[in-house]
């Protein structure tokens, strides 16, 4: 005490400050609302570890072969063989495929809201992209599987006789009909992960800055040039998390797919319009049924990948989407 | 309108302008068209290798007489941008008009109401519906909802008024939560049933679908709760109110119609959920209204179990199904929107009365 | 005992502020004595508003807010050990910048949203609705239309019913937050003539940018500054006659007659 009055310069004590709750039901308020917060946490901890309960003999058998090797054998019997790979590459060549597809048509779309439709117009075709992204994947399969697929097959086999030359459209035997290809997977993955790359975009260019945008017109600047110079680059991380989002949900897409694939353990590194290639979350649900005790913990080992993968492209995607959001 | 052209300098320009656009949108589809006609040639081959390039370089021409360099450029812009958008909504109509079109052949209001015992593929349409999956869908997300939303809200409060320190990594893991695979939802909670022993019922299913619906409504509701002024809390605390009389007296009437919107869209989110449902229901033809234990039939899992039938009756009962799905998607959907607009009118048709 | 007859006085003693390392006020002494109106002014910027939300408590909402110093009212410390938040605010009520009613309430609901918020029991809810209405000089254009929305009501009178909202609590200080600046000199006037009539039962400080208004309304005006990465603080402090027609310092002599800020 004697100290701090001598020290000229009066320094001055901070005083404690209530900042918390008021009363005791204000204490229990905020004790609930703070619990149901870190609940998301618990869920994705509770996620993890119930998968992980199941699937680690799995894991703990068949170790990094599980998600890079090509075999799968787990007729009782036999020795168990149980590896991803070939459904898993599977997966991130549908998804690529989808997103090849997908971001030119949500850019070109979240473009034309922002920056030239009339505010009216504009405001129906946003509806309409978010009525897209309501649709339930099994309607969208049952789609893909008797509209979709004749259309696609015509397509992918004028593809395949024009560009056949050309490693990624290449095809064994052209002689049989291209279904159950990554491209027609990625087609259908593509018409629903457009909307989510649509609105993020729409989202980013609706926030740019309009200054900026009708300063570069007074400048001379064409619609092109304005695009080219000021909203990409203004905008190119946000879009890239859109993107992500977008991979995140291909990734993990499992019924409106199912029908249009070719579950085979023989890996397709590349050939889009060959008939071979599943998907990891297809492959779950395709196998599931007719499982056995040692495969079903195999398929619950499928399911903690597929879910660290999209956990950790999500978090990612949201963590660029979230920054280039609060960037303006 | 032609009594004022003057008070437009720039109309007149205009519309030299746009009679050329309109020319440079006739000639590609008449030639098209011809084309078509004349050699039998495939329509959407004609459409990409035909219309495309002619619609590109007519496009182009007109730029180029109107603003050189810069018009071309800003044309192509334009015909491919339009060219990709009308992609996506013809993609999104052609969903939207097939399941119309073939599911309105099985619609009928017996299809609405009846169950789906005694079905088989050989029965004609005549019989059989998917009422025990309207019910089954109902009660299984009725469930779900009961848990969601409270919690969804919760949360979406604490994202709103908490200042904890990781309040971002709550917000970055909820949104995380948001794109989790519905499939790994369903193998979650079958994995929860095999340690806890449980069967699979109705309740196993509406447990599959909650990791799906809780993040959706957080976020809704997060949104909704951000657009209340931070004046009105701050005016009820200063009136002596501690925080929750302040939040469920104040705030939340306030956010009402944001609310509503937040569990439409998280019911919609959930409604059509396929995977987790097969994964942790059994099926049943039958109606089954107890969630606790036997099979329960839901509207996705009805349309899945049709999807790839070679029989004919049975795909239409896929398509009648996945019409139904739709409405219901639709209803919840349109509600939504409706919701969400009377946020944004609210204060201004209250002035007026 | 004499707090009976005339109005409470709140005394600031060493106030100091911080938002999180930042310092924005520095060792505040100010006295606001009972039935007097107080004028907050000064440049935007320098502290006033943040000085005021630390007369009710208001501050801490802040996340990050530090403080120093005192705030007693009547003699007691309204952030001491014993002193409860809910009771200090009710004392000390608090009329914002923009009127902001509450939405989804009636105009009697308006009202009596205080004692509901605060967990109070309603007795003679009419009663209270009129008096409070009265006092904030708004009760004859609402009388007949108490169950309206009060979203329904003009700028004017919305912010005349949050003076309303606040004096149903009975404070014993009214703290005003610029509650004119969103509004039209006619709803500007009326509520300066209401000031003048609750200073004679109640301690009124009012922060305002407008220095005629601070003339017309205050018995005695503070003079806040702050420069560049110096805290504020009370540059000149007194009756307002002299504080605008005597300054003592140059800076309130430049300020009161526009030269800056």
């Amino acid at each position: 005490m004697a100290e701090t009055e001598t020290t000229q310069p009066k320094v001055a004590v901070r005083r404690k400050l209530q900042a918390g709750p008021l009363s005791r039901g204000d204490k229990w308020f905020f004790r609930g609302i703070s619990a149901a917060a870190n609940f998301a946490f618990v869920l994705v901890g509770l996620i993890l570890t119930f998968l992980l309960i199941q699937a680690w003999p799995v894991l703990q058998a068949q170790g990094f072969g599980f998600i890079f090797g090509s075999t799968w054998k787990a007729e009782d019997g036999a020795k168990v063989v149980m590896q991803l790979g070939p459904m898993l590459w599977g997966s991130i060549l549908i998804a690529i495929t989808g997103i090849v597809l997908a971001t030119p048509m949500a850019i070109s779309f979240a473009y034309l809201i922002v920056f030239l439709l009339p505010k009216r117009i504009a405001k129906i075709a946003t509806t309409l992209i978010d009525l897209l992204a309501a649709l339930p994947s099994v309607v969208i399969g049952l789609w893909g599987l008797y509209v979709f697929t004749p259309v696609a097959l015509h397509w992918a086999a004028i593809l395949n006789r024009s560009l056949g030359w050309f490693p990624l459209f290449h095809v064994k035997d052209p002689s049989r009909p291209l279904t159950d290809s990554p491209f027609l997977a990625g087609w259908i993955v593509a018409v629903m992960i457009v909307p989510i790359i649509t609105s993020v975009t729409r989202e980013i260019f609706s926030q740019l800055d309009q200054g900026l945008i009708n300063g570069a017109l007074a400048l001379g600047g064409s619609r092109f040039s304005v695009l080219r110079r000021v909203i990409i680059p203004n905008s190119a991380p946000g879009i890239l998390g859109g993107i992500l989002l977008g991979l995140g949900r291909a990734i993990g897409e499992t019924v409106a797919i199912l029908y249009v694939l070719q579950l085979s353990f023989n890996i397709n590194w590349y050939s889009i319009l060959e008939p071979r290639g599943g998907a990891v979350a297809s492959w779950i649900l395709a196998r599931f049924g007719e499982a056995s005790p040692a495969e079903f913990k195999g398929l619950m080992a499928a399911g903690l990948v597929l879910f660290v993968i999209t956990l950790i492209v999500n978090s990612l995607a949201n963590l660029i989407v979230n920054r280039s959001k609060a960037n303006r | 309108m032609s009594v004022r052209p003057r008070v437009q300098p720039w109309a007149a320009g205009a519309f030299g302008l746009r009679i050329q656009t309109l020319i440079s949108i006739v000639i590609p589809v008449v030639i098209t068209a011809l084309l078509v006609v004349s050699s039998k040639l495939d329509i959407s081959l004609a459409v990409i290798a035909c219309y495309f390039p002619l619609q590109l370089l007519t496009a182009a021409l007109v730029g180029w007489r109107n603003f050189k360099r810069r018009g071309v450029k800003d044309s192509i812009l334009l015909v491919v941008a339009s060219f990709l958008s009308i992609l996506v909504l013809g993609l999104l109509f052609s969903v939207l008009f097939s399941v119309i079109g073939k599911g309105f052949e099985t619609l009928t209001p017996h299809f609405v109401y009846q169950n789906n015992i005694y079905v088989d593929n050989n029965t004609p349409l005549e019989y059989g519906g998917v009422g025990h999956a309207i019910l089954g869908t109902l009660l299984i997300v009725l469930l779900t909802t009961v848990v969601a939303v409270p919690l969804g809200i919760a949360m979406a409060i604490y994202l709103t008024t908490s200042r904890a320190r990781h309040l971002g990594l709550v917000r970055t893991i909820t949104q995380a939560l948001s794109g989790l695979p519905s499939v790994v939802s369903g193998l979650f909670i079958l994995a929860f049933m095999s340690v806890a022993g449980l069967e699979r019922s109705g309740v196993t299913g509406a447990m599959a679908l909650f990791p799906l619906m809780l993040p959706t409504v957080a976020r809704v509701a997060e949104e909704s709760l951000k657009l209340v002024p931070a004046d009105l809390r701050q005016a009820a605390l200063a009136l002596g109110a501690p925080n929750y009389r302040a939040f469920f007296q104040v705030v939340l009437p306030a956010a009402k119609s944001g609310i509503v919107t937040a569990v439409l869209l998280g019911l919609a989110r959930v409604v059509g959920e396929t995977a987790p449902l097969i994964l942790t229901t059994n099926a049943n033809n039958g109606t089954n209204v107890n969630v606790f234990s036997g099979g329960i039939a839901s509207l996705p899992t009805y349309v899945y179990g049709y999807l790839g039938s070679g029989y004919v009756t049975s795909q239409a009962r896929a398509w009648g199904g996945a019409l139904v799905l739709l409405i219901l998607v639709g209803v919840l959907f349109g509600l939504a929107r409706i919701f969400s607009r009377t946020k944004s009118t609210n204060s201004k048709s209250k002035k007026v009365k | 005992m004499s707090n009976l007859v005339t109005a409470s006085t709140l005394s600031a003693e060493n106030i100091s502020v911080w938002f999180g390392e930042r310092q924005v006020l520095e060792d505040v002494n100010l006295v606001f004595p009972g039935n007097k109106v107080t004028a907050l002014i000064g440049p935007s910027g320098c502290g006033k508003s943040t000085f005021l939300r630390t007369l009710n408590r208001m501050h801490e909402l802040i996340p990050g807010a530090g403080l120093a110093g005192s705030v007693l009212l009547d003699g007691n410390d309204i952030y001491g050990p014993d002193a409860d938040v809910v009771d200090v605010r009710i004392n000390v009520g608090m009329v914002f910048q923009k009127p902001n009613p509450f939405p989804t309430m009636s105009i009697r609901e308006n009202i009596l949203s205080g004692l509901k918020l605060s967990g109070r029991k309603i007795q003679n809810a009419d009663e209270l609705v009129e008096t409070s209405l009265r006092r904030a000089s708004i009760w004859n254009e609402v009388k007949d239309r108490l169950n309206d929305q009060a979203l329904a009501l003009s700028g004017g009178q919305q912010q005349r019913l949050c003076i309303a909202r606040s004096l149903a609590m009975n404070p014993k200080v009214l703290l005003m937050d610029e509650p004119c600046s969103a509004l039209d000199p006619g709803s500007t006037r009326r509520i300066e003539e209401t000031i003048g009539e609750l200073s004679e039962s109640m301690t009124i400080v009012i922060v305002t940018h407008n220095m005629q208004q601070a003339q017309r309304v205050s018995d005695q005006t503070a003079f806040f500054l702050a420069d560049e990465n110096i805290p504020g603080g009370v540059v000149e402090f007194g009756r307002t006659e002299d504080v605008f027609n005597n300054p003592v310092d140059t800076r309130t002599n430049d300020y009161v007659n526009g030269h800056f800020g």
